[in-house]
């Protein structure tokens, strides 16, 4: 096997693989990029067994071959080479010589026969959406994903196909995300899916904001996306997502309007002063104000009137300030809507227009 | 008046407790080597020895089999928590007569704090001295007394001359007394740090007195400051008379070494059960879970995970934290499962989080 290739063509997809392979492996050879020479394309692949990234790119003709090296030294390497500078990889033996300009190195590699095979089951639903929308949708999203959970569900993101509707469900139990669209072709199909942690947080970092669309495959098992030169698979989730539903089948109080940013400045200053473990303050609300205030074990305190738009019965009301913050930050409208349930269990964060995305935190009991 | 005011600090050690409570309660054990703990054909260790076991070199935490070889005509006496919980009660009972800083570290060990007292004109001696005639008296059990001006040293002087001890170490004498000691055997200072101290060519509490407070704060960071204090023979901490509990956990040795990752599994899962329950009578809830793990050849491992809620029974999360550790390759002695980040359930119940899959 030989190749050359340059640094500015190698070193984004070689980032982009890098980062899905785990720092400690129980595998030696998952720290290693497998890399294949087939009718003047390279392919590079990287994985942890739950998800894998692979990169096709266009050579100059080239040795075929294949063999796997050490990831990060591979990447370490082409990163610090000059820009623009050739590199050519060439095997010798059970060594990989490395060279460019004035520079060369000697890396260790394994056989790619050894390389594990990412075990996927045949695709049999698909759907097409465009880069820039799947990349919202997963920013609006991915706060709310938990981390670690014991409900190992929700260490993931719902995605939900109805025909032409797309939803996409994140939540901690303590609060929800959720983001609604209509794709642009009806799919005929109906279908709920548990994409992992890892994998969504990996996606969201291969997306731009553009208007490339991307296939999209999936089975009861794998998901496949493709994005211009790079295919993503990830494992599913095993598991059949909470029903959410009855949170949004329960009597609400009048539509409670505050300016997000003063909302914000304000929530951030009293945040300084909230239980450093349950963040929990307590909102005052009456006719065209909240008062929102906190207090810690220190017995320091903070308060802070906010004016809004309300009119309605007043209330008191906690939450965890932090869950707030995220999702008022999380809005792009002046103004933030909140509607608390009746039953004040819940608060729904949304924009007055109608969004593709609202959020829901749980509120603390009193 | 310039004088400077000292606080009068009173470390009461039980003198080989389990063990003097067997003897007391079974004349037939009286001098005698008494061993409290497992027995010496299972895997148990020693809990306690009374002193004429440690004679033959037996001490606590020696595996009980090692004990046997020691000495074979050991009586191997199983723990009675009850009766020594008991005992623990009724001298804690004691200590309350003369003040109200009590400080228990466990069953047989407290610091008292005696500035305010004013029987025995405040003489902290004299009140040691009756403290332990009182438990003598009373419980039928001798006790260990250190005297001085703060808990690091009374903690000394009570070691200072076991069993049946009483020694004072007076303000003017402290510093001196912090200088001559071996690093590991300061508060604070375990066998870790002892180790790098040895490392920095530090052995003693002189060779850490010469060092800059700067200079002690670039090699331990935050304890520098503490470090700083003890090797002067300084130690603010108070007697503090209600301590929290920053942990509880249970732990359990095998009679034989258990390999199946099911069996494993059930007995974390009990072994959680158990601390839960524990918690719960202190009402508290935890957020941390720690799982210990001792394999055949006394390797051991921790593994632990802090949740956003409290911790309740928890299979999946035991499953997840037994991943990759070689549990169901090597087989195991012991497994432990210990709460901590703990929180009194009235704050709990102040803000509680309310969850969208379990309150609806």
């Amino acid at each position: 096997m030989k190749f050359i290739i340059n640094r500015e063509q190698i070193l984004s997809p070689l980032q982009q693989i890098v980062s899905v392979i785990e720092k400690r492996q129980t595998m030696p050879i998952l720290s290693n990029v497998l890399i294949v020479i087939e009718n003047n394309t390279l392919t590079l692949t990287g994985t942890d067994l739950e998800i894998q990234i692979i990169a096709k790119l266009d050579i100059d003709p080239a040795e075929a071959g294949a063999i796997t090296l050490p990831a990060r030294k591979f990447l370490d390497i082409c990163r610090l080479l000059p820009n623009q500078a050739d590199i050519k990889i060439e095997r010798q033996d059970d060594k990989i010589k490395i060279s460019s300009g004035r520079s060369r190195f000697s890396l260790s590699s394994l056989p790619a026969e050894n390389y594990p095979k990412f075990v996927e089951t045949e695709f049999n639903n698909q759907f097409v959406i465009s880069a820039r929308k799947l990349k919202k949708a997963l920013e609006k999203t991915v706060f709310c994903m938990a981390n670690q959970d014991v409900r190992f569900y929700l260490n993931g993101l719902l995605l939900n196909i109805s025909n032409q509707k797309l939803k996409m469900v994140t939540s901690d139990g303590h609060r929800l995300a959720i983001y609604e669209d209509v794709l642009e072709q009806p799919t005929g199909y109906e279908a709920r899916i548990v994409l992992p942690r890892k994998g969504v947080v990996e996606l969201a970092r291969l997306l731009d904001d553009s208007d490339t669309e991307i296939k999209i495959e999936f089975s009861a098992n794998n998901i496949r996306l493709y994005i211009n030169n790079l295919i993503f698979s990830a494992k599913l989730v095993d598991a059949k997502y909470p029903d959410y539903a009855k949170v949004f089948n329960q009597p609400f109080l009048n539509t409670i309007l505050v300016p997000k940013q003063l909302l914000k400045e304000t929530l951030s200053r009293v945040a300084i002063l909230s239980n450093e473990k349950f963040k929990g303050v307590s909102f005052d609300i009456t006719t065209d104000s909240i008062k929102i205030s906190a207090h810690n074990p220190e017995h320091e305190e903070a308060e802070e009137e906010c004016l809004c738009e309300y009119s309605g019965d007043s209330l008191s009301i906690a939450f965890n300030i932090q869950y707030m913050l995220d999702a008022v930050s999380n809005l792009n409208s002046d103004m933030a809507a909140l509607n608390i349930a009746a039953n004040a269990s819940t608060c729904f964060i949304e924009e007055p227009e109608e969004q593709a995305y609202k959020f829901i935190v749980m509120s603390m009991r009193l | 008046m310039a004088v400077a005011h000292h606080r009068k600090i009173i470390h009461i050690d039980m003198d080989a407790f389990f063990a003097a409570v067997e003897q007391r309660d079974s004349p037939q054990y009286r001098n005698q080597p008494i061993i409290v703990g497992g027995s010496p054909f299972s895997r148990g260790v020693v809990a306690t020895c009374s002193y004429e076991a440690r004679q033959y070199g037996i001490h606590s935490a020696m595996p009980s089999a090692h004990a046997y070889r020691l000495c074979p005509q050991a009586i191997f006496v199983k723990p009675r928590f009850e009766a020594y919980k008991a005992a623990s009660n009724h001298i804690r009972k004691i200590f309350a007569a003369y003040t109200e800083l009590v400080e228990p570290l466990s069953l047989d060990e407290a610091y008292l704090d005696v500035s305010a007292a004013e029987i025995f004109q405040g003489s902290a001696t004299l009140i040691a001295k009756d403290i332990k005639a009182t438990i003598k008296q009373q419980v039928g059990l001798i006790a260990s007394a250190g005297v001085s001006y703060n808990k690091f040293l009374a903690k000394l002087a009570s070691d200072m001359d076991k069993p049946d001890g009483l020694y004072l170490i007076t303000p003017a004498q402290g510093p001196e007394f912090a200088e001559k000691l071996p690093v590991n055997k300061f508060h604070g200072i375990g066998k870790v740090t002892a180790a790098k101290m040895q490392a920095l060519g530090i052995h003693t509490g002189k060779d850490l007195r010469e060092l800059s407070l700067a200079a002690l704060q670039q090699y331990f960071g935050k304890s520098a400051a503490h470090y700083y204090d003890i090797c002067r023979g300084v130690d603010h901490r108070p007697v503090n008379n209600h301590r929290v509990t920053k942990s509880v956990g249970v732990e359990t040795t095998f009679q034989q070494d258990i390999s199946s990752r099911e069996e494993i599994l059930r007995h974390l899962q009990d072994l959680l059960e158990q601390a839960l329950q524990k918690a719960a009578d202190k009402q508290l809830s935890a957020y941390t879970l720690t799982v210990k793990i001792k394999f055949h050849n006394f390797v051991q491992i921790t593994r632990s995970r802090t949740l956003p809620h409290t911790v309740t029974q928890a299979y999946g999360l035991l499953e997840e934290l037994i991943k990759n550790t070689g549990v169901g390759e090597s087989s195991v002695r012991l497994l432990g499962v210990t709460l901590s980040s703990l929180q009194g359930e009235l704050i709990e119940q102040r803000f509680q989080q309310m969850d969208l899959f379990r309150d609806f």
